[in-house]
């Protein structure tokens, strides 16, 4: 059972590294890790879907076990959808996102490209300068920032985020593709170039399709820094339905000092988990080893 | 919103016209446009104001004189400076080194075949797409001084009497911090490693198997060699988002207990934003700022070396 | 409204400045002289204008952006569009009744007027960053001491405030405090969260007591008794939270007789024997269990949550906490029976409160000065304030004479204690008057910590001296 196993994955072509043939050998080094990190990694969302159904006086009690819930509702989750603008806010982080992660991957295949692959004078400096930037916190950053759009007069404007979020995310997404472009050996654009294509052909047929698990690695990750910034979305924005997930929810759920933890969870949980299941598609598409193929042949 | 941004419709217009670019000089130049655009209209001037305040003794709304370095030596005797620098260094080296390992090993079990694969790999990358503040504030709940289900835990499973006031000691504070942020952190370098491991061809494991090479040997000459440029970016960016993480720490201490749970970030932002001396604040910001220029100017040049 | 440009690096106007870091004069505002010139040479000739165009029978029609001659009463423009930026209030209705008078009042003067809320916290980083952007919302409400912070950003008020004065009677000294900056009113007083004790009746009588503490003696003796009878404890925060923490310690603090800084605001005076009593007083306390140790890290909600799953017995706080019990009909009313108030403790010699304030300031860069002085005294009518004061049950109390009570309070007479610790009230930084250093004092807790400092290490000489170190470099700066 287990030779089967492991002759279909091999047969798969991906790049899987076998830990082990055996059962027992899997137990040890797969099952049991694997089942070690999902256990740690999920405990708090089930904390925080536990809590986002548990009703206000159950939550403050102290005397049950907060581990489990007597008598789940989901008046939460109603409260959120119907009393805020839960639903404007999960689309304009979406719109945010998915605008700011394009803009950015663009801008970075192509800086990044040609700062990892072409050789010219004052390359290493432009790029040096480029991340340089990206020392400078947020935190420090976002007051000049909010000069800037104001004279642009984008404020409570979509586009002052999403002009202002590939900041801090080209410079990361150029480095990272630098990285994955530095993996891919030279020999196959050089192949290419020799065979008569130009360069833009040779990164664009070539070296692209090589990098896309880098590429989509990059563009999960800008989506993800997008989704979840804060500070700039807080400042920017002040229609109440302007606002991204994050800021939203913050904001209106918390009302001078008492925290509607019940909501809270429920705003966090439902603000992450299409989100997740967006991602685990991509990730099954990197992971199936296309670009393994593609080497091989 | 189109998704075909002025700039991508240019590159594409560039494509027929791309022989008279060959020399690497100006398609070097060219590709670089998009980024360097956006970057100087946005960046350029809040980055040098940034560093103009640090070194001027500037107020919220009234700028100031530049004094050079004089925020700097200011803050040298300021105990709480002092503090959340050793913080600071403590919090990104401990949790980098946990990142590190951790999600080495994620990436090498996300490789592999397994039941209820996608849901794994949908649920272990839960921690890094819930928006920070989100989840901070839930591990904030998780560690609440009154209501800590952690606390609940530990004591019903006999641990300890009392719990621990997690959040209202030192070293427990700090403790929670840097587990929320292994814990929030992993993933990101579990899926660029992941990504990095896929770009390996298979023939060299099998080449290497062929030698009879065990699965040990194969990681330590075959996948750590090859993973390198990507191990140096990935390390590189997450311990620079780690000395300027600002919402783990504000959300969930804010500094407390007395102060002894301030990063620099947070620190400079309660004296520059919330206190109004913005050039002090600025300069707190920045203090790793030539620190970390050397290291990324180190980077770069490793980079960019020739293979 | 032009700002001149930042240029990093140039020259500043004015010379006579040496650039060491300790010359913190701000000799650069951001305004040019020459706008600040202008504007305050036609508040000048306003002021003068104004008995004449009084006595003449003319209000002075506004055009946009010109201040009204003193004296008229500013009026809407038709057609403007205003932004007011708060805080999210506890209590739901208040909230909602300041978005209906918003309503009722652009209905009936042609105007758009929006209300923004955010949460506390997060007020300030967006009134710093419209501050330094020199573009946001036209009014803001401003906490505590943020008038004299952003001094060069708000307008002259004083116009407002004078006829507030004339209808309303006399400011509340703290309100009055934080809204005048170098004598000119840079906001106008709107309200204040007063902080009273609020206690659990039934436990209060299980204990033994007969009425609740009148002095923090007092108070000691009470959770001693508290906890001989393994009753839950009184608990205050010691952490950094926003409103409850600083509510709590500048009181002791002043109460003991304790100064942060003399009254010129140039001299740190916290080591003194006075500072020392307190902090004893602290750690006796704390030590022996009479106050809840478990307090450290207590933000805002959490001395709420506490009292509403039974864990405490008293607690200083907003109305809130007896709001939620009482009048929230959504879910507790666990203890709405056996909770009452108290007003705030004292010692043999003094009675100090430090309560939350709030005042709206009407910024620079309006285009729409006159209608957004307009709105405010419109909610500072009588009529209106009230009715926001009876909707906010008890929460917010009025910073001007005639509106220090509301029927509410008439109605339900334990909310008396809230209406009772304002006329105590002071500042943070008092006796010195609010400046940029005492915002700055606030801000990073120092009084706060000293004492949470004090208590965990039982060192109170250590605990002075550190904060006395910090506030030494907050205040005494080379003037």
């Amino acid at each position: 059972m287990a030779a089967v196993t492991s002759v279909r994955a091999g047969r798969v072509g991906a790049t899987k590294h076998e830990i082990g043939d055996r059962f027992r050998g899997r137990l040890f080094r797969v099952y049991i890790p694997v089942a070690l990190f999902t256990f740690i990694t999920l405990f708090p969302f089930y904390w925080m879907a536990i809590t986002s159904i548990k009703s206000n006086s159950e939550l403050l009690d102290h005397t049950k076990n907060p581990l489990f819930v007597l008598q789940p509702n989901l008046q939460n989750y109603r409260d959120l959808f119907f009393k805020t603008n839960f639903f404007h806010w999960m689309v304009n982080s979406a719109v945010v996102a998915f605008a700011s992660t394009t803009i950015s991957l663009v801008s970075s295949i192509l800086a990044g490209y040609s700062l990892a692959r072409l050789r010219y004078r004052g390359a290493t400096a432009i790029g040096w300068g480029v991340f340089v930037t990206y020392l400078v916190p947020p935190t420090l950053l976002f007051l000049p920032m909010a000069f800037i759009i104001a004279q642009l007069h984008l404020f409570n404007n979509y586009w002052a985020l999403i002009l202002t979020y590939p900041t801090f995310l080209i410079p990361f997404c150029t480095w990272l593709l630098m990285g994955y472009f530095r993996g891919i050996p030279r020999e196959l654009e050089e192949a290419a170039l020799v065979d008569g294509a130009s360069r833009i052909q040779a990164m664009v047929r070539i070296v692209v399709p090589l990098a896309l698990p880098g590429i989509l690695s990059a563009g999960m990750f800008a989506f993800t820094l997008s989704w979840g910034e804060f500070l700039y979305a807080l400042v920017f924005m002040s229609d109440t339905t302007l606002k991204t997930v994050p800021v939203g929810v913050v904001n209106e759920l918390i009302k001078g000092d008492e925290f509607f933890w019940g909501e809270l969870m429920a705003a966090a949980l439902l603000g992450s988990v299409p989100v997740a299941l967006l991602y685990s598609f991509f990730v099954d598409y990197f992971v199936a080893g296309m670009t393994a193929g593609a080497v091989k042949g | 919103m189109a998704t075909v941004t002025p700039r991508a419709a240019l590159t594409r217009l560039a494509g027929p016209r791309v022989r008279l670019f060959e020399r690497e000089t100006h398609l070097g130049y060219l590709l670089l446009i998009p980024a360097l655009l956006l970057l100087l209209v946005f960046v350029a001037y809040p980055f040098f104001f940034g560093i103009w305040l640090s070194l001027s003794n500037s107020q919220i709304g009234q700028n100031g004189h530049f004094i050079g370095l004089g925020n700097f030596q200011f803050e040298r005797s300021d105990t709480v400076f002092i503090g959340a620098f050793m913080n600071t260094v403590s919090y990104t080296a401990i949790t980098t080194v946990f990142k590190l390992g951790l999600g080495m090993i994620m990436a090498l079990l996300l490789n592999q075949v397994f039941p209820a694969q996608r849901f794994v790999r949908a649920a272990l990358l839960l921690p890094w797409i819930i928006p920070s503040v989100l989840s901070t504030l839930a591990w904030r709940w998780m560690f609440d001084p009154t209501f800590s289900v952690v606390n609940w835990v530990v004591i019903h499973s006999h641990f300890s009497a009392t719990g621990v006031d997690w959040l209202g000691k030192t070293t427990s504070a700090l403790a929670a911090l840097m587990i929320v942020n292994v814990w929030r952190g992993t993933p990101f370098y579990g899926i660029a490693f992941l990504a990095g491991l896929q770009t390996i061809p298979v023939d060299l494991y099998e080449a290497a198997r062929v030698d009879g090479a065990s699965r040990l040997q194969q990681f330590r000459v075959i996948t750590l060699p090859m993973l390198r440029p990507v191990l140096l970016v990935v390390l590189l960016l997450s311990t620079i988002l780690t000395f300027a993480d600002f919402t783990l720490p504000y959300v969930l201490t804010n500094g407390a207990p007395f102060n002894s749970t301030q990063v620099l970030s947070t620190w400079a932002f309660q004296t520059g934003v919330n206190g109004g001396y913005i050039g002090i604040g600025a300069s707190i910001s920045l203090v790793l700022f030539p620190l970390l220029t050397v290291i990324v100017a180190g980077v770069m040049l490793t980079l960019r070396r020739p293979e | 409204m032009a700002e001149s440009e930042v240029e990093p690096g140039k020259a500043p106007r004015e010379a006579g400045f040496t650039g060491t870091p300790e010359a913190w004069r701000i000799t650069d505002p951001r305004w040019s002289r020459r706008d600040f010139l202008r504007t305050s040479s036609l508040a000048a000739a306003g002021l003068a204008a104004g008995p004449l165009l009084a006595a003449c029978g003319g209000s002075g029609s506004s055009t946009a952006a010109s201040p009204a001659p003193a004296g008229a009463i500013p009026k809407p423009r038709p057609g403007a569009k205003i932004q007011l930026l708060q805080w999210n209030s506890f209590v739901p209705a208040a909230d909602e009744e300041i978005r209906r008078q918003a309503k009722a009042f652009s209905d009936a003067n042609n105007v758009e007027v929006t209300i923004q809320t955010v949460t506390g916290d997060q007020l300030q980083p967006k009134t710093a960053a419209a501050v330094e952007a020199g573009s946001g919302p036209d009014i803001i409400q401003m906490q505590y001491g943020w008038p004299h912070l952003y001094d060069t950003a708000c307008l002259d008020v004083g116009d407002v405030v004078a006829i507030l004065k004339d209808k309303l009677g006399a400011i509340n000294q703290v309100n009055d405090a934080f809204c005048k900056v170098n004598g000119k009113y840079l906001a106008v007083p709107y309200a204040q969260v007063p902080n009273a004790w609020t206690y659990r009746t039934d436990l209060w009588q299980q204990a033994g007591f007969t009425s609740f503490f009148k002095t923090w003696d007092e108070l000691a003796a009470d959770g001693k008794q508290l906890k001989s009878k393994n009753l839950p404890p009184i608990a205050v925060s010691l952490g950094h939270a926003y409103g409850d923490a600083i509510t709590m310690w500048y009181p002791v603090l002043w109460d003991f007789g304790g100064r942060e800084v003399s009254s010129d605001g140039k001299h740190v005076t916290i080591s003194s024997k006075e500072t020392e009593s307190a902090l004893k007083w602290a750690i006796d306390t704390w030590k022996n269990g009479y106050i809840s140790q478990n307090t450290l890290s207590w933000l805002d909600p959490d001395n709420n949550q506490a009292y509403h799953s039974g864990l405490i017995t008293a607690t200083l706080n907003g109305a809130s906490i007896y709001i939620k019990e009482v009048y929230t009909t959504a879910t507790n009313h666990k203890f709405a029976a056996v909770s009452d108030n108290a007003d705030q403790a004292k010692s043999a010699t003094s009675a100090a409160t430090l309560n939350l304030i709030f005042n709206h300031a009407v910024m620079k860069w309006t285009q729409e000065a006159d209608t957004a002085k307009a709105f405010i005294l419109y909610l500072m009518d009588q009529a209106n304030y009230t009715s926001w004061l009876n909707a906010s049950v008890g929460y917010n109390g009025g910073p001007f004479k005639a509106l220090s009570t509301a029927d509410i309070f008439q109605k339900d007479t334990k909310l008396k204690p809230f209406l009772d610790v304002i006329g105590q009230g002071r500042w943070p930084g008092w006796p010195a008057q609010p400046s940029k250093a005492t915002a700055q004092s606030q801000v990073q807790f120092v009084i706060v910590d000293m004492f949470a400092k004090a208590v965990t290490s039982g060192d109170a000489k250590g605990a002075i001296a550190d904060a006395e170190q910090k506030l030494k470099r907050i205040y005494e700066l080379p003037s």
